[in-house]
């Protein structure tokens, strides 16, 4: 079986967004498999928050959308980062480091 | 912020679309779950299955989706509206009704706040006028202040409380005489009169001190409307000769067009006074002139009187003794000087028209309980389906939104009708009405008071609160609305009587007023008022001329039986007044103290009497051949001869009507008859003891002012025509106002009319606004109570045992209204009681009848629904249940 799987807060959920998209246009499916392979699995986006999660960063103009062929041929919303949303990502990129490095000072000294 | 705002507009406006590519993006991942599945070894069955159940309720994420695009609180209104006009559709009498009622309250409160505003709230057309104040003097001759110019100036030398201080001497009628000769309104006023006022002249400039001297050359202001009527607008008209009663006058400058007088005469030319200022600080009294000032920074006007104080105490030596009492200094607001007399009657009718306002709101909201009762089960579904109680708020106070505003828009149409009618009705006295037009302020008005009705509606409403109970129970919340509905009866009731007890009371006065006897007799009376030109008619001589041969022509017209002259008119407008203490009989000594109030006199000649049938009381009054006497004459009014010779026969004695001027100018007359007395202080106010004296064939007792009255027994448009032709053919240039005498006391009335009616409206419509109210409720109630009618029916009771059962109960609203009314209109009516002519403002019987009326149609509005729920059928009520 998959490793144990983590739900996601909301804010990291955008952070893994804007970084997936960073690679490149994508499909909403696309996004949701790549965090998975880019995780090892270990991450795993619920439908039901990945979509309200894309139309609030469309909301806010960090990411926008646009419909495009899929591989297979079928009619999908793309949706590429934009330029604010690189200038956030970067942003938010930063703030999660200085987290992350700081929970584990803070679980490393205990 | 941008695509924010796109994304939002997008998905309102393009619902369908937005809803369709969301559908289509969710499916779009949906189906490539399920091909990875069936890559991985699945069935397409299985693959399905797992996919969708991975997926979750589709319906939620949409909605998820929705709100994250940020476009709920707007859809949910839209949602709302299309529901409420669904509702409103499905119902189309409620929402008439509810509309019809809003538009009669909110058009009254807009029209009449639209007349009222200029009186009450809007700033005068002066740079900031709450500063500007009128000064000067009252005495019982004049209660409008007003100022003389042996002490104008010397208050305007020494004050201390004002910025500056301006003054007029009045308006006149002036002739330019030039090609198309025109009759113009020329206003004389100081050189720092417009700067003071705080006015700039839209082209040109103002006067210079220089030019308000006598004997310099004529200069003038013209009004916008002249420009623009006479000169079509033309900018190098600054610096134009023009001849102004065939004088030279050079146009200096244009008029802002909002210009007024402060005294609110209509003005087309402005001059300088051009007096004499140095003649003017020595003469006793000097020219009446009206003064304005502007107020030293806080500085009040009360203030300001008390600093003028001093200088007033002064001025006060200098009168004549008779004066010194009765003579008090005013300082007032400009606002107050214009509006004093209808101040009160504009704060009344506001609030009349807020007692209307009032009624309607009640009206509404208990129209809309009425409709929430009976949709209390749908409430109740849609509540336990999970509409959350905010929410349905909120959808009763987007439904009530709705309605307000399709109401405050034919409310809008309604007060521009409304004020139409008012302009027409309304007496030639209150210039400002045909000022009055809906415009910004009234609008914003209008606007705020139906976001008012529509929020409070929308509470109440809404607030009725829904509840689970509803969908078990028939009857217990229905009755609790019916108690809120009681309660707005009872209020419309009370505000229905204020409003019909101040429409009776005025109805009355008016009746009063119109049925007076005035003393003369108006039938068959015709009157030509001419005032002669200064050009055409420059000497007392030519004047005299002209009126001796116009008199010649009428005399023997088509059924003419009188022809007289005075220089005024009863019963009220212009009349000369003097005082009682400059009369003296010869050979008597003078009154001691005190002025004795006034006392009202006019030129006429002899047949004066029969024109207008004033009885002699004594004597023959004036007989023909004293026309060319070199003797005066008099005749005394009854009132007057009591004061003058009280118990002695007055007749053949002589009197003085100027004591106090040197002896030249004071020559004795002779007292040849006592007329019966006349009401000549206007239609409301008391008589004045008035003499008359002979206007005899020398010209020094004629000037260029004369009304001419003919009696004939023809009718009067064709006495109108032939005497227009009469006076047409001596001078057909003469400015010539023809009335009867009948249509000039009308006119008198037509302030108290207009008053009368306008308050009767408004009384009947409150009154049928609160009985649409109870004739509503009362339905609604034998609507829910028709089981238990038919239950009482078919326990034997009769249709007059039901119908007195629900007139009890409709009395347990009528009663506390009527006693709430009558205590409101009887505190309230003092306020009005300077309205009022002959009758008091507690007068029974005027109560009464209010009351009876009020009782009469509120006892028709619950008997027609009563007599109709007793026609059904018990057996079908009971069958029902």
């Amino acid at each position: 079986m998959a490793p144990e799987r983590i739900d996601l807060p909301q804010g990291t959920l955008d952070l893994l967004i804007l970084r997936t998209l960073a690679l490149g246009p994508q499909h909403g499916w696309a996004v949701s498999e790549r965090v998975q392979q880019m995780s090892s699995d270990v991450l795993r986006i619920q439908q039901g928050s990945l979509y309200p999660a894309l139309h609030r960063l469309e909301r806010k103009g960090w990411i926008k959308a646009r419909w495009g062929a899929s591989e297979n041929n079928r009619r999908a919303k793309y949706y590429e980062l934009t330029k604010s949303g690189q200038h956030q990502l970067e942003a938010e990129k930063d703030a999660w480091q200085k987290l992350t490095s700081a929970v584990a000072q803070v679980l490393g000294t205990v | 912020m941008l695509s924010d705002l796109y994304i939002r507009a997008r998905s309102l406006f393009r619902r369908g679309a937005v809803e369709g590519e969301l559908e289509e993006e969710l499916r779009f991942h949906l189906d490539r779950q399920i091909e990875k599945y069936i890559r991985s070894g699945l069935t397409r069955d299985e693959a399905s299955r797992r996919a969708r159940l991975e997926f979750g309720a589709i319906d939620q994420i949409k909605q998820v989706c929705r709100e994250a695009r940020g476009v709920t609180h707007l859809e949910m209104l839209i949602q709302d509206a299309r529901y409420a006009l669904r509702g409103f559709r499905r119902n189309p009498m409620f929402a008439v009704a509810v509309v019809l009622t809003l538009m009669l309250g909110i058009g009254s409160t807009s029209a009449v706040f639209s007349v009222v505003d200029r009186i009450l709230f809007r700033p005068l057309p002066y740079r900031d006028s709450d500063r500007l104040v009128s000064v000067g003097l009252v005495a019982p001759i004049e209660p409008q202040e007003f100022m003389l110019g042996g002490s104008y100036y010397d208050w305007q030398d020494n004050q201390k409380p004002f910025v500056a201080m301006t003054s007029e001497t009045g308006v006149e009628p002036c002739d330019l005489t030039e090609v198309n000769p025109l009759r113009l309104d020329c206003a004389r006023v100081e050189s720092n009169f417009l700067p003071t006022l705080g006015i700039a002249p839209v082209l040109g400039r103002n006067f210079l001190p220089s030019e308000d001297r006598p004997n310099t050359p004529s200069v003038a202001l013209i009004s916008y409307s002249l420009w623009r009527s006479r000169f079509h607008m033309d900018r190098s008209v600054a610096g134009k000769l023009i001849r102004i009663d065939e004088k030279p006058t050079e146009i200096v400058g244009v008029l802002p067009m909002d210009f007024e007088m402060p005294r609110l005469q209509s003005v087309d030319v402005l001059m300088p006074e051009g007096l004499d200022v140095a003649a003017q600080r020595r003469a006793n009294p000097g020219r009446p002139m009206w003064a304005f000032a502007r107020l030293k920074p806080r500085v009040a006007p009360e203030q300001a009187k008390a600093q003028l104080e001093s200088l007033f105490e002064y001025s006060l030596r200098l009168a004549p003794g008779a004066f010194r009492k009765e003579v008090h200094l005013t300082v007032r607001p400009l606002r107050d000087r214009q509006f004093h007399e209808v101040h009160r009657a504009a704060w009344i009718l506001l609030g009349l028209v807020a007692a209307v306002l009032l009624i309607a709101c009640a009206n509404v909201a208990s129209l809309l309980i009425a409709r929430r009762s009976g949709r209390e089960r749908e409430m109740a579904v849609r509540a336990a389906l999970g509409a959350g109680r905010l929410r349905l708020l909120q959808q009763a106070i987007t439904e009530s939104f709705a309605l307000s505003g399709v109401g405050a828009v034919a409310g809008v149409m309604f007060a521009s009708l409304l004020l139409r009618v008012f302009v027409a009705m309304a007496p030639e006295g209150m210039p400002f009405l045909s000022a009055a037009r809906i415009d910004v302020r009234v609008l914003f008005l209008t606007l705020c008071a139906s976001l008012l009705c529509a929020f409070g509606f929308g509470l109440v409403a809404g607030l009725s609160r829904t509840r689970a109970d509803a969908l078990t129970s028939r009857t217990s919340v229905s009755r609790r609305h019916a108690q809120a509905r009681q309660v707005l009866v009872i209020a419309q009731i009370a505000a229905g009587l204020l409003l019909l007890a101040g429409g009776a009371l005025l109805a009355r006065s008016f009746w009063n007023l119109e049925r007076q006897n005035l003393g003369m007799n108006d039938q068959n009376v015709l009157t030509a008022t001419i005032s002669l030109g200064q050009p055409g008619y420059p000497t007392p001589e030519r004047q005299m001329a002209f009126f001796d041969q116009l008199q010649h022509n009428l005399r023997y017209g088509p059924g003419v039986s009188v022809v007289a002259i005075s220089d005024s008119l009863p019963p009220g407008g212009y009349r000369h007044d003097t005082l009682f203490a400059s009369l003296r009989v010869e050979g008597r000594a003078q009154l001691p103290t005190g002025t004795g109030g006034n006392v009202a006199w006019r030129w006429v000649t002899p047949d004066y009497f029969r024109a207008l049938d004033i009885p002699l009381i004594e004597g023959n009054g004036f007989k023909d051949d004293e026309l060319t006497s070199s003797d005066r004459f008099v005749v005394l009014s009854r009132s007057l001869a009591e004061r003058m010779f009280p118990g002695q026969d007055a007749l053949r004695q002589q009197v003085h009507v100027a004591v106090g001027a040197p002896a030249e100018q004071d020559p004795p007359y002779t007292v040849v008859g006592i007329a019966a007395d006349v009401k000549n202080g206007g239609l409301a106010v008391g008589e004045e003891p008035e003499y008359y004296r002979l206007r005899r064939n020398r010209a020094e007792d004629w000037d260029r002012r004369a009304v001419v009255i003919v009696k004939s027994n023809l009718p009067a448009s064709t006495m109108e025509r032939w005497m227009r032709q009469q006076i047409a053919a001596l001078d057909p240039t003469l400015p010539v106002e023809t009335d009867t005498l009948q249509e000039r006391v009308a006119k008198l009335a037509d302030q108290p009319r207009f008053e009368m009616l306008v308050v009767v409206y408004f009384a009947f419509t409150g009154l049928a606004l609160a009985i649409v109210g109870l004739y509503g409720l009362t339905s609604f109630l034998m609507v829910q109570r028709k089981p238990e009618i038919g239950l009482r029916m078919a326990l034997g009771a009769s249709k007059g045992n039901i119908v007195r059962l629900v007139l009890r109960d409709a009395m347990r609203m009528v009663l506390p209204g009527t006693v709430i009314g009558l205590a409101l209109a009887l505190a309230l009516s003092r306020t009005w009681s300077s309205m009022l002519f002959q009758v008091g403002p507690h007068d029974p019987a005027t109560y009464l009848c209010a009351t009876a009326l009020l009782g009469v149609v509120t006892v028709l509005a619950v008997l027609v629904p009563a007599t109709a729920a007793t026609r059904v059928d018990p057996i079908v009520t009971l069958r029902v249940e």
